[in-house]
């Protein structure tokens, strides 16, 4: 039975998306996956969703705009490894679009000083989601990159996220839409004769919740853009079969501990749910057993018989340092048992679904140099294929 | 703004929990709740999302409770506000006209309207809170002393606070543009409003809430005046440790250097006893590292919380956690004697 290394799945793909909950370290793990494609060879740009600056963190680098920057390596072959890294900002995402589809500088004029646009487009939650769909279609369509990592939002549901080209669509489709797009929702008469009584009755609870002058915003908006939904809906269309084709994996990021992956146990489901290939899990921050032996069950049970620890009090000639070796090494072996055990299903999972596994241990120093992200590389790789023998 | 000055957790009305995922907030959530509602005051703890969480730490084993709400202690009541219901609960007490609200929530249009709108269930998260706090006002005695809620992560926390003010810039009249100016005026009454971050003492979370707070100082105006630091580790080394000669108490190297089959019994090699102390060494020293750091980029007093081995199983480890949130957050050490006070702990 032949599994899937990390190596192959970095090869074989042109989209790469990572998900899991917050917390688990995604985007550091994003990173070097990135730059282990890199390494390889691969033209590789990664993109973070998140609204926290994590990736630019994690990089070791201070800003990041809407547009890929290289990342510079330090080391001897950095002109020839060729890393990008962009965080998405939605508001320009959502601009360049109205740019790219606007029938006319009337429209996109329009459409840009439209109140509600300015809000749906902006700071809340939602609309980020699609922005970020619609900027991993663009950068894998584009030819500057042979891959695309992805760094997804910490999302409750990752169904929600891959969802949102879908979501805009049918919006954009749906009776009330095409209603209010009507010259008399704009010009305030929607009370008038025109329109059947359930639209009435829908328009009139929204007037009476959101004030006046709110439909009206909303209607106009909406004509504005109505030209321009069968661009819309062209691009959900490839965001999707984008993301359902061959050519994209997905990637589960997990933690070492029991929430986390009772939480990426949730995450296996939604996936499945959604269809989407999965192809690696990744529990990060492993905590693992430094002994090529097993520790011994006394030390796990903290019942190490005395005459052991007097015996290292002895060779040691100090009895508080034996106390705390014995100590430590105690709550080493634990955790590397408790973690153990809490990815134990995760591990299975990855057998059953024939995608890679990969451990990477707990660093007791900082992750936020390229330095210590290439060492992640090198055990991302590394790791896999030993496992695999 | 000026910092609102400490007061305890338990004199607030309303608490919100926020913090980088993976922090520990719902813990600390259901761990204030709890702990205010052993010491005799009535609570609402509040959840929101998709899925819910609380009930399983609260009182393992039970069910989902579901938006009404449902008693998981004594004088404890936990509820899971789904945005669609509280929608439907608000536009009937709105509007008064329970046929006209049913007859619009159940047309696709209007669904498809919510599928596709941002910000509304934030704005009705909110409100409904706001309504959970107004509970028994009108027969003149509050359901509630205390309403802990558990909100979203620090980037989605900081858009849900944020949603009453944009609602107002989008809306100018009607009950929705009043609802959010009530919303706005309870999240920022210091008086009754505390936001609770939390935090770990490590880089990402540390620089996440230094940026956080920077926000919520300058655009929200929640008040502010503690930060929760959740697992941070204990000095693992006795004072009464020797000295090596220069004057460290590193014992590793010692241990490195003892021959490889020293006869141990049950324990590892020296070797691998070396390892495991310096790890827990350099953990612990990184840990620390970042509390101060912490201390000093958000300048403002802290709450340290140690962790629970192997997570939270009890009601009891619960209760200990809520012992440390209820103290008083120490002043900030900006000179680093931090190391002094955790090994005298």
């Amino acid at each position: 039975m032949t599994l899937l290394t990390p190596k192959a799945v970095l090869e074989q793909h042109r989209v790469v998306i990572c998900v899991g909950t917050g917390g688990v370290g995604k985007t550091t793990v994003s990173a070097a996956m990135a730059l282990a494609a890199a390494r390889a060879g691969r033209r590789t740009l990664v993109l973070t969703i998140d609204p926290a600056r994590r990736l630019a963190d994690a990089l070791g680098i201070d800003a990041l705009g809407n547009e890929p920057q290289r990342v510079s390596l330090p080391g001897p072959q950095s002109e020839s490894l060729a890393l990008h890294a962009m965080m998405l900002d939605p508001k320009r995402t959502f601009d360049g679009l109205i740019e790219r589809f606007a029938p006319s500088e009337e429209v996109r004029r329009q459409i840009l000083e439209n109140p509600i646009y300015q809000h749906v487009s902006g700071a809340l939650s939602g609309s980020g989601e699609y922005a970020a769909m619609e900027k991993v279609l663009e950068m894998a369509e584009s030819d500057d990159f042979d891959l695309v990592v992805v760094d997804t939002p910490p999302a409750q549901h990752v169904l929600e996220f891959l969802d949102s080209p879908r979501r805009l669509v049918e919006f954009l489709d749906s009776r009330l839409v095409k209603l209010l797009v009507q010259p008399a929702v704009a010009a305030g008469r929607f009370g008038a004769k025109l329109f059947q009584r359930p639209v009435q009755i829908v328009l009139q609870l929204i007037e009476r919740v959101t004030g006046v002058g709110f439909l009206e915003d909303l209607s106009a908006f909406l004509m504005a853009i109505d030209d321009m939904s069968d661009g819309f809906k062209q691009r959900a269309d490839r965001i999707r079969e984008t993301l359902a084709g061959p050519d994209t994996a997905f990637i589960l990021i997990a933690g070492p501990g029991q929430e986390p992956s009772r939480n990426a146990r949730m995450f296996l489901d939604h996936l499945s749910e959604a269809r989407a290939r999965l192809r690696g899990i990744v529990v990060n921050r492993m905590h693992l057993w430094p002994g090529e032996s097993p520790p011994s069950p006394e030390l796990l049970n903290c019942t190490v018989p005395q005459a052991d620890i007097d015996a290292l009090s002895h060779a040691l000639d100090d009895p508080a340092a034996a106390r705390t070796a014995v100590s430590a090494a105690s709550e080493i072996a634990n955790q590397a048992h408790r973690d153990f055990v809490h990815t134990r299903i995760l591990r299975e999972h990855a057998e059953a679904r024939r995608c890679f596994f990969s451990e990477i241990e707990e660093a007791s120093h900082d992750i936020h140099d390229l330095q210590t992200l290439s060492a992640i590389a090198d055990a991302l790789t590394v790791d896999a294929e030993v496992a695999n023998r | 703004m000026s910092e609102s000055p400490a007061k305890c957790l338990l004199d607030c009305r309303l608490v919100i929990v926020t913090g980088k995922g993976g922090c520990g907030k719902t813990t600390v959530a259901a761990a204030v709740a709890l702990g205010a509602a052993e010491r005799g005051l009535r609570v609402a703890l509040v959840e929101m999302g998709r899925d819910e969480h609380l009930h399983g730490l609260i009182k393992p084993g039970s069910a989902p409770v579901g938006y009404e709400g449902r008693e998981l202690s004594p004088s404890l009541r936990v509820f899971h506000i789904d945005p669609f219901a509280a929608l439907a609960e608000y536009l009937g007490l709105q509007i008064g006209m329970q046929s006209l609200v049913k007859k619009s929530l159940n047309q696709p249009a209007f669904k498809q309207l919510l599928a596709a709108a941002p910000g509304w269930r934030e704005l009705i998260t909110l409100g409904k809170i706001g309504h959970i706090e107004n509970f028994g006002r009108d027969e003149g005695r509050l359901t509630y002393d205390l309403i802990v809620v558990d909100a979203p992560a620090s980037g989605h926390g900081l858009t849900f606070l944020d949603v009453p003010r944009v609602v107002q810039s989008a809306i100018k009249t009607g009950p929705l543009q009043r609802r959010a100016r009530d919303v706005e005026t309870l999240i920022q009454d210091p008086e009754r409003t505390r936001l609770l971050p939390v935090s770990l003492a490590e880089e990402l979370p540390v620089r996440e809430t230094a940026e956080l707070i920077g926000r919520v100082r300058n655009d929200i105006g929640t008040p502010l005046d503690r930060v929760v630091v959740n697992r941070v580790l204990p000095c693992p080394f006795p004072r009464d440790l020797p000295r090596n000669s220069d004057g460290s108490d590193n014992f590793e190297s010692r241990l490195e250097t003892l021959p490889r089959n020293t006869e141990l019994g049950c324990l590892p090699s020296p070797q691998v006893l070396a390892t495991c102390s310096a790890r827990q060494r350099a953990r612990f020293e990184l840990n620390d590292h970042y509390v101060r750091e912490l201390a000093n980029r958000v300048d403002l007093p802290l709450v340290r919380i140690g962790e629970v081995p192997g997570g939270i199983e009890r009601r009891s480890d619960l209760l200990l956690l809520a012992e440390q949130l209820f103290s008083q957050p120490k002043a900030h050490a900006r000179n680093g004697n931090l190391q002094d006070e955790a090994s005298s702990q």
